[in-house]
């Protein structure tokens, strides 16, 4: 993965250069943004259980999903769907901590739509779950804290479909 | 790598949220990323002064050398490498961690000036060199800042 830092980095190497003053700036307004990341960063571990519950209670759990013939329903596919929301939900807050969605991609996002596909889950009540979060995240967090895990959430969701 | 993928990395292995000590390690390196632009600056700035009042004073202590035996070449590419330690060094800095310096410039470093028939020592004081004409550009807080990573290079040629 990398992170705000080392991607600005990285790129300055591969020619041989210091910072420029882009960069600088750049890095400047990621250090400035530091702190609302560490406060965020604190408020969703501290939630992250509850989070998730008013995710899914806003977006999947009085559909036809959670009914019998639905992907939700049995306690198994429940548990699932729970533990996968879960760690959208921390790895967006990792992305969120680094400034940069790359690890995402390593992590979350390589793979999943063909899993997913092939176990039988619905990608759009996924996307709809995902977008709660981001909804339910931004209730937490606040407006300016919210739009940033949102860049994240919107990541998933567009790795998705 | 950065003082802060690294710190998701360790939470990552363990699948949990950065622990509390963890988010006051990042908190310190963001706080402190005023003083990191400040030192990335003065080392970008004056890597050519760095690298010239550094092989001066090298060459005085150490006369017998590559990059002074009048081969211009020699010289050129031993102080071409100098200036590059000097932005690893301004990379490192702003990453809160050595891993860039690691990553691109000394593993392997040894094996390296050994194939180059550099001498190892000499090249020790060369980078002793460049750390004291580097810290003397700056205040005692920035000095303290920097000088541990010109250590981890002289720690990895010996």
């Amino acid at each position: 993965m990398q992170d705000a830092i080392t991607a600005l980095i990285n790129s300055s190497d591969v020619q041989g250069r210091y910072l420029d003053n882009a960069s600088v700036q750049k890095l400047k307004s990621y250090f400035d943004s530091g702190e609302m990341r560490a406060r965020t960063a604190i408020a969703i571990s501290a939630n992250a259980t509850s989070l998730v519950t008013r995710a899914v209670a806003q977006s999947l759990m009085y559909t036809d999903i959670t009914a019998p013939g639905g992907n939700m329903y049995t306690c198994r596919r429940y548990a699932a769907c729970i533990r996968d929301l879960d760690y959208f939900l921390r790895y967006a807050t990792y992305a969120m901590l680094a400034g940069d969605p790359s690890i995402l991609d390593e992590r979350i996002l390589n793979g999943l739509r063909e899993t997913y596909n092939s176990l039988g889950v619905p990608i759009g009540a996924t996307i709809r779950a995902v977008q709660a979060m981001k909804d339910v995240t931004t209730d937490l967090v606040g407006a300016e804290a919210g739009k940033e895990m949102g860049v994240y959430f919107d990541y998933i969701a567009a790795g998705l479909s | 790598m950065s003082i802060v993928t690294e710190l998701i990395l360790n939470a990552d292995s363990e699948a949990r949220y950065p622990a509390p000590k963890e988010i006051r390690i990042f908190q310190d390196y963001v706080r402190t990323g005023e003083q990191r632009i400040r030192i990335a600056s003065i080392l970008a700035e004056n890597e050519q002064r760095i690298v010239q009042n550094g092989s001066a004073k090298f060459w005085e202590r150490c006369p017998v050398t590559p990059s002074n035996s009048g081969n211009e070449r020699k010289t050129a590419s031993c102080q071409r490498d100098q200036g590059w330690y000097v932005r690893l060094i301004a990379y490192s800095v702003l990453a809160g961690s050595e891993k860039p310096l690691e990553e691109i410039g000394t593993i392997g470093i040894k094996e390296m000036y050994n194939s180059l028939e550099i001498p190892l020592r000499n090249l020790v004081e060369a980078m002793r060199c460049l750390k004291e004409e580097a810290v003397s550009l700056m205040s005692p807080e920035d000095a303290v800042e920097v000088a541990p990573y010109f250590d981890y290079i002289i720690r990895a040629l010996s």
